[in-house]
């Protein structure tokens, strides 16, 4: 992943569009529905964060094999 | 071969003072890898902020939250969110503007960044005033003036990032290239990483 303001700012977005859906929620029923919207939303990020670190480090271990010396 | 070599060595150590440079990685630059590296150490300092609030709201599990009758100014809170979003907005503005080289841009988006965090945290300070309790006022009190001058303190610090960009970008010492504006592009990220927070925050210790 680069990290420059750039994606970082995309993260921005997402979290205010994430944040905005939660309020919402919330304000039209109760507060208890917000927290576990909030909670599934934290759940899915964990999840996502889990996936993108399995695959940089795939990806960093090909890219070791590919520049080692071939027996 | 050696000799020449020796003899760039030498040429080389007549300019060279102070220890050796330091290893960089060629994927990320150091300014970028620094602050990424503050953001996770705040990020964790949040982290015992809000474990403090949920253990406070979830386990003690009082009668009311907030006690009565004690209340938040939801609304003005969620007003303070759109200008701190708005901020992230104009930074990013300012950042497209310098990588397309237009410096007029770039220290427009600044100023505006600068103006709406400004204004953030006066909003903040005067809803202080006028909340009704202070930090003393039961755990509530506590936890929730911790929590959010915590963020008011990062907000000051980001200011502060800003002001000295600004003046730089005033004084024209960036450019289009990623390395030349690297004075703006960390002082940004910092301030995305503070808005990021205070969504989390408005949308915890407020709506939720």
């Amino acid at each position: 992943m680069k990290f420059d303001e750039a994606a970082v700012f995309k993260w921005v977005v997402i979290v205010g569009a994430a944040g905005a859906v939660i309020v919402a929620v919330t304000l039209l029923t109760r507060p208890l529905v917000g927290a576990l919207l909030l909670l599934v939303v934290v759940i899915a990020g964990c999840v996502y964060g889990y996936r993108w670190s399995e695959r940089k480090w795939r990806e960093l271990g090909a890219r070791r094999r590919s520049r080692e010396p071939r027996e | 071969m050696e000799s020449a070599s020796v003899a760039v060595g030498h040429a080389h150590a007549d300019h060279h003072h102070g220890p050796p440079e330091a290893n960089q990685s060629s994927r990320i630059d150091r300014q970028t890898l620094g602050i990424l590296l503050f953001i996770v150490s705040e990020v964790m300092l949040f982290g015992a902020f809000f474990a403090s609030y949920f253990f406070l709201r979830v386990v003690v599990d009082p009668a009311s939250w907030p006690p009565e009758p004690f209340e938040l100014p939801k609304a003005v809170a969620g007003m303070n969110t759109a200008i701190l979003i708005s901020s992230s907005f104009t930074v990013h503005y300012a950042l497209e503007s310098i990588r397309r080289g237009n410096r007029t841009g770039l220290k427009l988006g600044l100023v505006a960044t600068w103006l709406l965090g400004a204004t953030f945290l006066f909003i903040q300070i005067n809803e202080y005033v006028h909340l009704g309790f202070s930090a003393r006022d039961l755990s509530f009190g506590s936890i929730f003036y911790s929590l959010t001058g915590l963020h008011g303190a990062h907000v000051f610090v980001g200011l502060c990032l800003l002001s000295f960009a600004t003046i730089r970008a005033f004084r024209g010492h960036f450019g289009p290239g990623a390395e030349d504006h690297l004075g703006v592009e960390v002082p940004g990220i910092y301030w995305h990483f503070v808005d990021i927070m205070w969504i989390i925050v408005y949308v915890t210790v407020y709506i939720l």
